[in-house]
């Protein structure tokens, strides 16, 4: 009888996986968990405004516990592979449900550039991830803010890393939005206040993040 | 008031029946008054082709008022022309200008198949409605109209997911060949009001299953069918929609 029960949880969260919105909900979830792993990276990379060393400080505090950090890190590699597959999938599901395109192809939607290219700028900053990760977090970290200091110190690394931010900012200006819509948040009361954090967000995102390469220039 | 004339070249999708490859023909129209419907334009091509000796366009129509969704093409990449908040039978032909090219091409997504020329087969909205798309009510004496009190507020929001007439331009237009518009405010309609509450869990189970394996895409947020639907539909129906899958999936 249980196991019957079990059975039926089972069976029922596999079709909810499978279909359409279940997609989209693996899509908003993973990606408001991204976006919260984002927060929280943003936070201890502030640190570096004010010195390289309470940034090492940090890293050692952060370090100084590895058990939290080998789960939490296998988690987020987990949602990372998750939001990657299940958005690669739903690219080519969607290119073949669109039988033939048009010979005029025109978009009714203006600014619809952020949403147009999510597969691709996904696609960007999961190779600019790859290599961050590889010069930076598979490192030592008890000399990271060396790694940094050096890391920026070469203008090519400096730009790419720009770059990765825009295309970053520009996956979050569609995805922001998107995730609410799909978590069912879409009412004319809210409506103006996330309009301005589809914005806002992004914005935001970019202007930290790339000020810290910058902090080496200057 | 004066009328006046427009002289237009068309190019038009081709398609003898299913299995055809199909192409695109032009044709030049001229002395096209403005005062006409994009559907009378195409009348008066077809009378044209008729008397030449050759087969007319073929294109879905029938109340000619904006009211049925029989109606729809593809003018110049946008569904049902360029007039928002317009079926095709309400565009007329002063929105266009004198020597203007207009490419016409079938509503097209996998889970339409084009039957010939302009005329697609959306039975699979149909199949859709067939799955959950209405309430069961128990015969018996006539109720009082107003024994059920509804906020209006409610009622509005029902009666504006209601105005669908199911054109399919919302699929036509997706770049997924997503029908989440359609099926969104159709459960939307129901689910809002009392009366379609009983069956609310069923409903947006049964419809949702029923829209995947018609074939039609994901929905991604590009908001293009917001943006063509003839009847102003709104992606809110959509958020609702998603609330009650997850709803009926985790809690039923
Ligand atoms: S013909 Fe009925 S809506 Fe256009």
């Amino acid at each position: 009888m249980n196991y019957k029960l079990t059975w039926v949880t089972i069976m029922f969260f596999i079709h909810f996986v499978k279909s359409s919105i279940g997609k989209k909900w693996i899509m908003a979830c993973s990606g408001c968990f991204l976006l919260l792993f984002l927060c929280s990276h943003a936070a201890g990379n502030a640190t570096l405004f004010n010195s390289v060393s309470l940034f090492q400080a940090y890293s050692d505090q952060l370090h100084g516990h590895p058990l939290i950090i080998a789960i939490l890190s296998k988690i987020l590699f987990s949602v990372f592979v998750i939001h990657i597959v299940t958005g690669v999938l739903l690219f080519f599901q969607n290119r073949s449900a669109r039988s033939s395109g048009y010979k005029v192809q025109k978009r009714a939607v203006k600014n619809s550039l952020a949403s147009r290219t999510m597969i691709y700028s996904g696609l960007f900053i999961m190779f600019f991830i790859l290599a961050h990760t590889d010069a930076v977090s598979f490192g030592d970290h008890g000399t990271i803010g060396l790694t940094i200091s050096s890391l920026f110190s070469s203008p090519g690394t400096i730009i790419f890393y720009i770059v990765s931010f825009l295309i970053l900012a520009i996956h979050l200006s569609h995805g922001f939005w998107s995730m609410l819509q799909t978590f069912g948040i879409n009412h004319p009361k809210y409506n103006p206040l996330i309009r301005n954090l589809t914005y806002a967000i992004p914005v935001f995102f970019l202007l930290l993040f790339s000020a810290i390469p910058l902090l080496f220039v200057i | 008031m004066t009328t006046t004339s427009i002289s237009l070249s068309l190019e038009i999708w081709r398609q003898k029946d299913s299995r055809d490859k199909g192409d695109f023909e032009t044709y030049t129209l001229i002395n096209i008054s403005t005062d006409m419907s994009f559907l009378e334009m195409l009348d008066v091509l077809n009378e044209q082709l008729t008397r030449e000796g050759k087969d007319p366009v073929a294109f879905d129509h029938d109340c000619r008022e904006g009211i049925c969704g029989m109606c729809g093409v593809v003018i110049n990449g946008i569904a049902h022309g360029p007039e928002p908040e317009t079926t095709l039978c309400q565009l007329h032909m002063r929105h266009f200008n004198d020597g203007d090219t207009l490419v016409i091409e079938p509503f097209r997504s996998r889970a339409f198949p084009i039957r010939k020329d302009l005329v697609i087969d959306r039975s699979a909205l149909d199949r859709i409605i067939q799955a959950g798309g209405y309430v069961s009510v128990n015969t018996g004496g006539t109720p009082d109209a107003n024994a059920i009190p509804i906020p209006a507020p409610v009622a509005e929001l029902a009666m504006d997911a209601a105005s669908c007439i199911g054109c399919g331009a919302c699929v036509a237009s997706c770049p997924n060949g997503s029908a989440m518009l359609f099926t969104g405010a159709k459960i939307s309609q129901l689910s809002l009001l009392p009366q379609g509450h009983p069956e609310r869990h069923k409903r947006a189970m049964a419809m949702v299953t029923t829209m995947d394996k018609e074939g039609f895409g994901n929905c991604t947020n590009e908001r293009e069918c917001e943006a063509v639907c003839p009847k102003g539909i709104s992606i809110r129906n959509i958020a609702r929609m998603n609330r009650e899958f997850v709803r009926a999936s985790f809690l039923s």
